[in-house]
């Protein structure tokens, strides 16, 4: 019994490393930028095949290939904030008007980018096998590729963490979530800041696909789930916190891996369940204010 | 210094600001007045770029600033200091402050700048691991007008800053404001208590509904009976 509650916390940590990450980038792109990514999951799923294609096709090691996902995902977000959002928010009547045309452009790049990628390669599921063997953690069993996944998520977040709470840059994006005009008038080129933001929710939704991939079975269609996913971490941790995020995606790996234990197909349900209770019940999120 | 030129300002197409002009020198102090809704917010923000005017021309040391963006603004050495405080309300005092000085060519010297401010508002040294937003009114003030100091402004914008607090401390908060006008920053000052700024101020305007109405050193419009019956009660 003791070793089954284990298993379960410990899976629930392996699953949760992954939300965090992801639900931290969209929560850079909603609580910041002001874009609810709804096309968050295709990002992830671009990084999720381009390791796919780069180990298949070329050997290349997966682990290198995070190193190549962020700054390519992020590249893409960068520019497409500067080409698409930006404009968007400067012709914008309201800040509310902004946020919904920003939602409908997002939900326009999920179909756009989810066509392109079953073009390039196919609609089939695919997977590749890279340390899977089993190893012995707290006294249970566990794929290698897991850990791992948990291991690079933990740091990718304290080096995230550590960037907003001490350079200058990362006060820059908590100055500019908290009171955008007055951080103009501290110097801050806002919408070099958002940019900024959405690019790197973009980067970590690629290390976060690129991580998913080595793991679990992947498809051009995947994106949603994962969306759906960051979007309820986010509503859970509290909306624009991004250490809430980071914690809220451990939470619901915790509930995922529970659910997951007594019945394997109502994780997703469960998560809707919370979703809509956290939104009745605490809207400012479970460990918001 | 500051030449503000025939602006005229709009909230999409209500007209707020109506050729105003207005000019403040090399270490000047200088008062803007005028009731509530004139439209003196709305001119320091047109000032600081947060706000673009639909006509008119603003200058700042001989260049054009008007449609530049504030950040660009702050560059050139005028720091608003805004209406209601506007700080980072879930970062600390210290934070709050290196805001201020986010300017790259200021960031270094940040910890420097950091003890003179600390020596004009002693208390925020005490609360500098604070969050903003857990500071009673007069302290946040106080943050406020530290952090629009970092920046080592050369014109100070300051919009109410004695807006809703305790006597004691507006009297804090003037002393303060002489201290700096005293060290040549010159300051554009908008005020409800018009006699003790008039008193600290070497020029004022009074801006009455989005026109400027009176203008002159401040001591004769002390004396100025417009003013007395609007202003000062007397
Ligand atoms: N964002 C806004 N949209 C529309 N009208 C505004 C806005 N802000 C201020 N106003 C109007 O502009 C006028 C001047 O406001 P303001 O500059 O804040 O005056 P003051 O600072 O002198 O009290 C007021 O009539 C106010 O209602
Ligand atoms: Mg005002």
């Amino acid at each position: 019994m003791m070793v089954t509650i284990l298993d379960i916390i410990i899976a629930g940590m392996l699953l949760g490393g992954i939300y965090a990450l992801i639900a931290v980038g969209l929560s850079l792109q909603y609580g910041v930028a002001r874009v609810l990514n709804i096309a968050h999951g295709e990002f992830i799923m671009l990084g999720a095949f381009i390791t796919w294609t780069l180990y298949t096709a070329f050997g290349v090691n997966p682990l290198l290939s995070l190193a190549l996902c962020g700054p390519t995902l992020f590249l893409i977000g960068y520019v497409l904030y500067i080409v698409l959002f930006s404009r968007l928010r400067v012709r914008a009547a309201s800040p509310g008007a902004y946020e919904g045309n920003s939602m409908l452009a997002c939900f326009g790049l999920l179909f756009i980018i989810q066509n392109l990628a079953i073009l390039i390669w196919g609609a089939d599921i695919k997977g590749y096998s890279f340390f899977a063997f089993p190893v012995d953690f707290a006294g249970a069993r566990f794929a290698a590729n897991r850990l791992i996944t948990l291991g690079f998520a933990i740091v990718i977040g304290l080096v995230f963490y550590l960037f907003l709470a001490r350079t200058r840059l990362g006060k820059a994006i908590r100055a500019s979530a908290q009171e955008p005009e007055a951080a103009g008038l501290m110097g801050v080129n806002i919408d070099r800041v958002l940019a900024l933001c959405f690019g790197l929710g973009a980067l970590m939704a690629g290390l976060g696909g690129a991580l998913i991939s080595m793991s679990y079975k992947i498809q051009p269609t995947m994106g949603l789930e994962y969306t759906m996913i960051a979007l309820i971490v986010i509503v859970l941790g509290g909306l624009g916190s991004i250490p809430g995020s980071f914690i809220g995606g451990f939470l619901l790996g915790l509930v995922g891996s529970i659910v997951t234990y007594v019945e394997p197909g109502l994780a997703l349900v469960a998560y809707y369940v919370i979703f809509m209770m956290v939104l009745l019940l605490k809207p400012k999120g479970v460990l918001g204010k | 210094m500051l030449e503000v030129e025939n602006v005229s300002t709009m909230y999409g197409r209500i007209q707020v600001l109506w050729d105003v002009s207005l000019a403040v020198r090399e270490g000047e102090t200088v008062a803007l007045v005028g009731a509530n809704g004139a439209g003196k917010t709305t001119l320091l923000e047109t000032v600081s770029g947060m706000l673009k005017p639909a006509s008119g021309r603003i200058a700042f040391r001989g260049k054009r600033i008007d449609g530049l963006p504030s950040h660009a603004i702050v560059e050139l050495g005028i720091s608003h200091i805004p209406e209601g405080r506007r700080l980072f309300p879930e970062m600390s005092v210290r934070e709050n402050l290196e805001m201020g000085a986010y300017l790259a060519r200021v960031w270094k010297d940040k910890q420097e700048i950091l003890d003179r401010v600390f020596q004009l508002f002693p208390i925020l040294h005490a609360r500098q691991g604070q969050l903003a937003r857990t500071l009673s009114g007069g302290e946040q003030q106080m943050v406020a007008m530290g952090r629009g100091l970092m920046s080592r402004p050369s014109l100070l914008v300051i919009d109410e800053p004695s807006s809703g607090l305790a006597p004691l401390v507006v009297d804090e908060m003037f002393r303060i404001i002489e201290t700096l006008r005293g060290e040549g920053i010159a300051i554009l000052l908008i005020e409800q208590n018009v006699q003790q700024t008039l008193e600290i101020a070497t020029r004022a305007y009074v801006l009455e509904n989005g026109r400027i109405t009176l203008e002159g050193a401040s001591r004769d419009l002390l004396h100025e009976d417009l003013i007395k019956k609007a202003y000062l009660g007397l």
